[in-house]
This record gives structure tokens, C-alpha cells and sequence, in this order.
């Protein structure tokens, strides 16, 4: 039955003309359908991501998955209740409804080995006691189509005829990672794709959450967990040498390694070569989503709450607006709350590249409160300050062309390379304000921070607002509302205009709440009205990065 | 004439010594679980030293691995003007030290000398410009003299902050 089923979906994959894409270069051509009604095949993943438990099954399977969705969106991983990302679930169910896919729900490992063992051509076995061999594993499962294993699973690859490739037990025993990631470099890196690489850190320890890996096998990326801080001067070279010989435009999939350096440090080091990062490392299923495009006869189209050319009179009171920044998808949006006060959330615009139905889900299921922005940056992650000058125009060009796209006429700026976590300096100097004055004349604002920060401007009718408050998730809601309260009588003109960033694991239920408490003329409004409210009464001050401003790191040079 | 003014001085600088209750120098770190809720720090110490008329009231914060040192030195026999005063910010809040600015405060012995009395004028920077913040703040000790209470009260803030300290010595302090 099975077999017959994966017979069906590879017909279907003929018929709709679907190549198989080589290179990330090609998949940006427009190989991606609908898909409608395709059939699929889903597992559901636990959350035991142990070295020494779950993940070698869950690195076989992610690695399979990878080469299994290269010629056809085909299999499909789901997270257990408490995985970080939330959107595995909602996307699963909207394949099924909007895009009426079939999935077919396989149980265990082994027999996702024996559906989809015709798209491996063998196995690399990786050495749990060295835990970046898996890294190297997942390189070399790109390159030669295979399955990585454990020593454990040879038995079942074997059993599913298939010839072991490489063998890396042993080879790395006792070596640091600069020298595994040399050894990788000197013999894969040539082969690999240049328009990506894959940064595949976060957790490296007992724990690794690898789930992102499928993209990279499938797209045969380099994969690596160097470290962007000056700390480790070899790796860090290395890692430079690798982004430098990523081609232009190219995208730095994964995210940073958590135990040897910060996202601060790595997001400067890839935007010091105009690359932009897409993560994190354990957001699953990219494989499968980048093969889709939006269901026919879909437009983007956001939940304005006024005109763009409309003018706006304040009155005498607070204006308050919440953005939420952190990647759609991580968390917040399913929350039942939502929709109980207006929001804004920062949409990952390369999810037009990489999760077009993930963006539709988005759309479909906001409500009148929740206004898209587009950021972050740039068309993905990006530090502007470390842009290099002749990147900077072509970069905006593009991320202003998935801002008409996405219908997001407002841009959030995040600059956190001189910032310590979200405390510190995110501010933006003048002339990269006036950047972005010249590269986005149609928006009707910006919004800059994450953190507070002074960065402040009003240009024709185009404000650039940045966050006055940040909400702790952990700080209690009395003290928040304390904060606010207290921010309302430093600051008081009216109107006053009260940004705020909202960590995306806060409650929207305890902000509902929290906003009770404030005093004064308080109206909480859609960003787009702050904005054009915002344009209309300039009661801040104009400001930028101050020269001699604390920069917590100073970044790496040229 | 002289010598009535510096006798004059020298009571001055005697009644606030008098004042001073010596058992307030030394260490103290912040009990998060009986304080008010730092925002953008993780621990705060507190070294105080007293010299005189003055009083150095020495900030060790941490944030993650961030660690930062900073004394405010006031005088109880006058009023004292610091160009760098720390405050003990909620630092997920646009407020800033003022650019320039300076900070005017007075210090006094209250209660026997078990609490000090601070009061002042701290010109900080928010969205719509300069402004001034007025900070009354009470160092209090505990009758044991193992603890140390800090109220902190802001003219843009009905609701005290009040942090908690337990003394620690020297060694535990590095």
C-alpha cells in the first residue's frame, strides 16, 4: 500500500513538472508548485534529542528527509507539544486543508528508512563521542546522498541494502573543532553549494537539536558549528574563510553556537559579508515548505487599520503599540489570546523563499489586531551597521521587493552588534538612517530595537520610532506596567508615543491585563496608526547613535 | 576669624562622623528573592565605605557575563555635584543619563546613624528630551546589622523599589 502510494506521488511529481532542483541557485527559479493534493508522509517526532537516546534515529530520519524532498515535497516531521517552534503542528493541518495534501502517518524510523531507502545511495556513520562529526556527516550525506547512522543503526541501513560511504569513527577522536571543520573544509567544501552554508550550532552538547538539516542535505550545504568570537581566534578565521567563499547574495541557514560565541557576535561576522541569516537550527521541515508556493488565486494581503496616504491628527493622550519580533512561528501566535489587542509581528520575509504556505497560514489566520511588518533588517537577519556599503542598496532593493509582495509597507531595524542581549546600544548612527530613508521611499515608517534604544527621526511622513520599552517575559506584569507608568510621566507632551517590543514568550492573556493598569490618557493602537499618528505630531526628539556610545562588542574589523 | 571657621568645619565634619554608624561599611549582596525585580541585571552587590563625611556607596552589577563597577561618593557635611552618577536603572527602559549632565545630591545620617538619607536630581534622557528625576533613597539597617535595606523612590514612580541585601565579607564580595 505504502509502496503504491509513493508510486502515485512520484507519477504526480511527473505530471506537474517538478525537477529535481541541484543547486540553491535553481531552487530560486520557479521549480515550486502548489502541490494540490499531493500525498505525503508524516512522523511525529518526540522530544528526546539526547546524543545518547533519541537523536541518532532523528538524525537518520532528518538526513533522509533531506534527500527524500528533493525531487517532491514528501516527507514531513512533526515536533513534539513542547518543541520551540510551534508551527509544525498549524502547518501540518493547513497542507491538509488548504492544500488538501494526503499525508499518510509512518510510525517509526525504520520504516521511513524503508520508504524513502531508494533516495540514499548508501550510509556515513558519525561518532557520538565527537558530536561535530555529525555536522561533517550531514556534509557529506549531501554530497554522496546518504543516511547518516550511529554505529547502532548500521544494522538496519545494511538490512535496507544500503553500502557504507564513510566511516567517520575514529578520525576525529581527540581534535578540536577547528581542526574537524579544517578536515571537512579541505575535503568537501569545493563540492558543496556556495549560495548556502549551514551554521549548525545551538545546542552541541548531551542535547542536539539538528531538525534543520534537511535543508542542507538537500541542498548540499557545507555544514559547520564554528565559533564568531575573537576568543577563538582559529575558528573564527576559518569561519570568515568559509562566509567568504559563500557567493554573493548567498544565505547563512542555522544559527550560531550557543556554548562559543552569541547570536550578537555571529549575525555581525555574516552581515561583515552581506549574508543573510536564516534560523534557527532546530526549525524543521524547510525541505518540504520550500517546495510549495502559495495555493492558486492567494494574495498576500495585511490588516491595515488605515490608508497609507491617510493623515492622522492625534489628540492629548499615550499612544501605546506592542511588536512582536521574534519570528513568527517560534511562539504567541496560537495563543488563544491573540486577537484580544492589536500587535504588530515581524514577518520572516525569505519565508516567501523558503515557507510560502507557513506565510499564507500566517495571513489567513491573523485577525483585525494583527498588523505584519517586514524585517528583519533586510531581507532576512541582518546587522546594517556591518553591511558592506556596495551591499547595502541591492540588499534593500530586494527586501523592498518582498515588502510590495508581502504587502508590509513598515520595516523593523535591528542593529544588536554593539548591544549586550537585549539590554545596550541598538541604535543606528545617521548615515545609516539615512539609508534607509533613501532605500525605502514608500514605507510609512520604521521601527528600530529590540532592546530600548534613542534612534528617533521624522523625514516627509516617514517616522523612524524606536522600542522605548522591552517586556522581560520574566519580569511580573505589576513591575512592567510600573516600567510603562513610569515612562508615561518622564515623557510628558501629549501625545506620546510609547513603542514597544514584546519577547515573544510573554502571554498575550497577562499583557491583555498588564494594559489595565496603566495611567493617563493611555490608547493602545495598530502600529500602522502609532505611525501615522506618530508622523503627524513630532513630540520626540530626533537622535542617533551617539559616537562615543557604549558598543558592548566592536565587532571584527575588515 | 580663621580659626572660628575651621572650628566651625571641624564641628561639622565631627557631628556627621557622629552620625555615621560604622557597622554600614562593608559588603552586602542582593537577596533576589526579598527585593524588587532587577530588570537587565542578574546580581547586585554593594560596598560601602566610609570616610569622613563620605560615603562611597560602590555598584558591582552582573548581567549574564557582563560585570560592571561603579561608586557614587557623597558627603553628608555638603552637597555634592557628580557628572556620572549610577543609578540602578530598569535598563529595558529608554531612560538614559542625560548627555552632560549633572547630578545634584545630598546625603544625610538619619536614625542614629542606622540609615542614610540620599536625595537626588538626575537629569536623564527619554524619548521627548532631557528631563530630571528626583530619587530619594533610604540605606537602612537591619538592627542586627546583617542587613541592609535600600528604598528607592522616584519622582516618575509611585511604587517604591526596595532591594534587600545580606552582608557578605570581603572575600565573598571579590
Amino acid at each position: 500500500m505504502k509502496r503504491t502510494s509513493y508510486l502515485v506521488a512520484l507519477v504526480g511529481v511527473l505530471v506537474w513538472g517538478v525537477a529535481a532542483p541541484r543547486t540553491w541557485a535553481e531552487l530560486k527559479l520557479p521549480a515550486r508548485a502548489a502541490h494540490i493534493g499531493a500525498a505525503a508522509w508524516s512522523i511525529q517526532f518526540d522530544s528526546d534529542w539526547r546524543v545518547v537516546g533519541g537523536l541518532p534515529e532523528k538524525a537518520m530520519v532528518i538526513s533522509l528527509q533531506g534527500l527524500a524532498n528533493r525531487l517532491a515535497p514528501q516527507l514531513y516531521i512533526m515536533q513534539a507539544p513542547d518543541y520551540q517552534w510551534e508551527i509544525p503542528g498549524p502547518l501540518y493541518e493547513f497542507y491538509q486543508r488548504r492544500y488538501q495534501v494526503r499525508f499518510t502517518e509512518i510510525k517509526t524510523g525504520a520504516a521511513v528508512l524503508e520508504l524513502f531507502k531508494g533516495h540514499a545511495k548508501g550510509y556515513v556513520v558519525w561518532d557520538p563521542q565527537v558530536s561535530s562529526s555529525l555536522n561533517v556527516a550531514f556534509t557529506i550525506a549531501g554530497l554522496e546522498d546518504a543516511v547518516v547512522v550511529t554505529a547502532d543503526l548500521i544494522p538496519l541501513v545494511e538490512k535496507a541494502r544500503l553500502k557504507q560511504i564513510d566511516d567517520l569513527r575514529g578520525r576525529y577522536t581527540g581534535q578540536a573543532d577547528v581542526q574537524i571543520y579544517q578536515d571537512a573544509y579541505d575535503r568537501y567544501w569545493a563540492r558543496c553549494n556556495h549560495d548556502a552554508v549551514m551554521l549548525m550550532g545551538g545546542q552541541m552538547g548531551a542535547v542536539m537539536v539538528p531538525a534543520m538539516a534537511d535543508i542542507g542535505v538537500a541542498q548540499r550545504m557545507f555544514f559547520e558549528a564554528l565559533a564568531a568570537n575573537p576568543k577563538y581566534p582559529e575558528e573564527t578565521a576559518l569561519e570568515r574563510r568559509i562566509l567568504a567563499g559563500v557567493n554573493r547574495d548567498g544565505y547563512v541557514f542555522g544559527w550560531h553556537p550557543y556554548s562559543k560565541d552569541t547570536e550578537e557576535q555571529h549575525v555581525t561576522l555574516t552581515s561583515t559579508y552581506g549574508l543573510k541569516m536564516e534560523g534557527l537550527y532546530n526549525l524543521p521541515n524547510l525541505s518540504f515548505n520550500c517546495l510549495f508556493t502559495v495555493t492558486p488565486g492567494f494574495k498576500y494581503a495585511n490588516r491595515h487599520s488605515v490608508a497609507r496616504d491617510a493623515q492622522l491628527t492625534p489628540g492629548p493622550k499615550v499612544y501605546i503599540s506592542f511588536v512582536q519580533s521574534d519570528q513568527m512561528g517560534l511562539s504567541a501566535w496560537t495563543s488563544p489570546d491573540r486577537g484580544k489587542m492589536p500587535f504588530a509581528w515581524q514577518v520572516p520575509m525569505d519565508w516567501s523563499l523558503f515557507s510560502p504556505a507557513a506565510l499564507q497560514y500566517f495571513y489567513e489566520s491573523a485577525t483585525p489586531n494583527d498588523y505584519l511588518i517586514g524585517g528583519l533588517s533586510a531581507p532576512s537577519y541582518m546587522y546594517p551597521k556591518h553591511i558592506p556599503a556596495d551591499r547595502f542598496a541591492p540588499l534593500m532593493q530586494e527586501a523592498g521587493a518582498m515588502m510590495q509582495l508581502l504587502d508590509l509597507p513598515v520595516l523593523e531595524i535591528l542593529d544588536n552588534s554593539a548591544a549586550d542581549g537585549n539590554v545596550g546600544n541598538a541604535d543606528l548612527p545617521k548615515d545609516i538612517v539615512d539609508r534607509y530613508y533613501e532605500a525605502f521611499p514608500d514605507v510609512i515608517g520604521f521601527v528600530n530595537g529590540y532592546g530600548p534604544a534613542h534612534t528617533r527621526d521624522l523625514r516627509d511622513s516617514r517616522p523612524m520610532i524606536s522600542y522605548d520599552y522591552y517586556i522581560d517575559p520574566n519580569r511580573p506584569r505589576d513591575a512592567v506596567a510600573a516600567d510603562m507608568n513610569e515612562l508615561i510621566a518622564l515623557n510628558p507632551r501629549r501625545p506620546y508615543f510609547l513603542l514597544v517590543h514584546v519577547r515573544e514568550t510573554n502571554s498575550v492573556a497577562s499583557l491583555v491585563a498588564m494594559i489595565t493598569q496603566l495611567r493617563g490618557p493611555v490608547e493602545i493602537v495598530p502600529l500602522d496608526v502609532f505611525l501615522k499618528l506618530a508622523a503627524s505630531a513630532k513630540t520626540y526628539q530626533t537622535c542617533f547613535e551617539y559616537p562615543d556610545e557604549v558598543k558592548h562588542f566592536s565587532g571584527f574589523g575588515k | 576669624m580663621k580659626r572660628t571657621l575651621l572650628g566651625g568645619l571641624a564641628a561639622l565634619v565631627l557631628a556627621s562622623l557622629a552620625g555615621a554608624n560604622p557597622v554600614l561599611a562593608g559588603h552586602w549582596r542582593m537577596d533576589p528573592a526579598q527585593s524588587a525585580p532587577l530588570d537587565g541585571w542578574h546580581k547586585m552587590d554593594l560596598v560601602i565605605g566610609l570616610e569622613g563625611s563620605q560615603v562611597a556607596i560602590t555598584h558591582r552589577m552582573q548581567w549574564r557575563s557582563t560585570k560592571l563597577e561603579a561608586t557614587n561618593t557623597f558627603d553628608t557635611a555638603q552637597p555634592v555635584s557628580l557628572a556620572h552618577m549610577f543609578r540602578v536603572e530598569q535598563r529595558h527602559m529608554a531612560v538614559y543619563p542625560a548627555r552632560s549632565g549633572v547630578t545634584h545630591a545630598t546625603a544625610a545620617w538619619l536614625d542614629g546613624g542606622r540609615t542614610l538619607r540620599i536625595a537626588a536630581e538626575m537629569p536623564v534622557e527619554v524619548s521627548q528630551g532631557d528631563t530630571v528625576m528626583r530619587i530619594y533613597s533610604e540605606y537602612r539597617l537591619g538592627e542586627l546589622g546583617d542587613t541592609l535595606t535600600l528604598i528607592e523612590l522616584h519622582s516618575s514612580r509611585n511604587e517604591p523599589l526596595v532591594y534587600v541585601f545580606h552582608r557578605i565579607n570581603a572575600e565573598e564580595g571579590k
